[in-house]
């Protein structure tokens, strides 16, 4: 019995440790395992969206400054209940789109973007879940060497 | 009895790690109705502010040396401030923004296990803020120490960094805030004109050109406090000064298509647009020289 005990208390700091180690947030944690080896974490959008219409411009819309000869990695994380998946839409300063997670004409959802960027700005970056569906999804933006 | 004893220490060990992992979890979530989305969701967000309040471009000039191949330098972090010295909330919020930039470029080079007494000034600066509680620093000091799970590290540093400027700024104390963000600013720019200084690039020379696009809008969120005391005044005064450097500094740009191809489950953009600077080797050699000024100047008032 004491050993049992024993044991068990060697194990609550271990346990502790590799507990304290992880990012708390279980899709941010998955999110940030799926952007690969070699991606650099530089910024993530939370996106939790309640049902739509498929008809709308993307709900969840925010600027970033993307900078020259840079290539980043748009990493694209939706939680298991979500009824849509989370997808991306980028368009410069002048609104035209630089890139977009979703195939137009398949309707094929992908699961990262690497975006070789050629002119520095600030760009608008659009969320929103396939169909307008309601969901809960990270955006993970990282550097890619 | 001693069923008990045993389910009471399991008990112990997963109120533990629960109370780590409270918050967030994925399978668990409450849709927000959505017209308060869509008013949330497009106007708050569309102001350059948002694109200033980053913490990443430390990072990304960081990332830029590696690229390049450069070698970490100790000599460029700003070793001189000591957190432990009096200073007022002015000079605090600098520092803070100042060594976020030196522990992400410390980061990015892997030199984490190394980091611990930035990070000690890092937490002393943010407790004497009243913003300690927001910088997780028993988890990045354990994840620094392991010099493992680089991403996890860097998430939570520029995370721990955010939440300080929101509160800060939610706590009507904006202007240490922005203060942040300049200081992170000054350093990562200080960081790219002296490598460049001994190490001349292309690749580098034009990033230090397109900080014009930046720095007029640094100088927009100082505006509001210029003239709220001397301190502010001057740091006014010090990026009007940069900035009068890159006025002529053009910026030109070649329009075109983006070209995508397929691969695995994702998607390659390259990006066949591109941005070009024009600034004269005397340009160039201005801005740096003002930058190290500038940069020196605010680490010497420890």
């Amino acid at each position: 019995m004491k050993k049992i005990i024993a044991a068990l208390l060697i194990l609550i700091p271990a346990f502790s440790i590799t507990a304290g180690q992880s990012v708390s947030d279980p899709l941010m944690s998955k999110c940030l395992s799926a952007t690969g080896p070699s991606a650099r974490y530089l910024k993530d959008y939370r996106v939790q969206l309640g049902q739509g219409t498929a008809d709308r411009d993307f709900r969840y819309k925010a600027k970033m400054s993307l900078w020259k000869n840079t290539k980043y990695r748009f990493t694209l994380c939706t939680a298991d209940n979500s009824n849509g998946v989370l997808i991306l839409t980028i368009w410069d300063e002048e609104n035209k789109v630089i890139l977009s997670s979703i195939d137009p004409e398949t309707g094929k959802a992908y699961s990262y973007v690497d975006f070789i960027c050629n002119k520095s700005g600030v760009y608008q970056v659009g969320f929103d879940f396939t169909g307008g569906q309601s969901g809960l999804g990270v955006s993970i933006v990282s550097m890619i060497q | 009895m001693k069923g008990r004893v045993i389910l009471s220490v399991v008990f112990a060990v997963v109120s533990v790690s629960a109370c780590r992992n409270n918050p967030g979890k994925a399978g668990e979530f409450v849709l927000a109705d959505s017209d308060s989305l869509s008013a949330f969701s497009s106007s708050d967000l569309m102001t350059n502010e948002d694109v200033i309040r980053s913490f990443s471009a430390p990072l990304e000039t960081a990332n830029l040396f590696q690229v390049m191949g450069e070698p970490f330098t100790q000599e460029y972090l700003a070793s001189s401030i000591d957190a432990n010295r009096l200073g007022g909330s002015f000079e605090k919020a600098l520092w803070l923004g100042i060594l976020g930039a030196d522990l992400g470029y410390m980061n990015v080079y892997g030199k984490t296990g190394t980091s611990m007494d930035l990070l000690a000034s890092i937490k002393k600066l943010a407790e004497d803020l009243r913003v300690g509680q927001f910088f997780d620093f028993e988890t990045i000091k354990r994840l620094s120490l392991n010099n493992s799970r680089l991403d996890s590290l860097l998430y939570l540093s520029i995370d721990s960094y955010n939440k300080i400027d929101k509160y800060l700024r939610e706590d009507n104390r904006s202007q240490l805030s922005s203060l942040m963000i300049i200081g992170a600013w000054i350093e990562a720019q200080y960081f790219a004109t002296q490598v460049m200084k001994t190490s001349p690039d292309d690749l580098l020379r034009d990033r230090i050109g397109e900080q014009k696009l930046f720095l007029a809008d640094l100088i927009k969120l100082a505006e509001p406090y210029c003239n709220s005391d001397d301190q502010f005044g001057q740091l006014c005064k010090d990026l009007r000064d940069i900035f009068s450097k890159y006025e002529t500094v053009k910026i030109t740009y070649t329009q075109g298509e983006p070209v995508k191809s397929e691969k695995d489950d994702g998607l390659l953009i390259t990006q066949t647009e591109s941005s070009r600077v024009e600034m004269t080797d005397q340009q160039l050699g201005e801005i740096i020289d003002i930058m190290g000024m500038v940069r020196n100047k605010l680490i010497s008032r420890n």
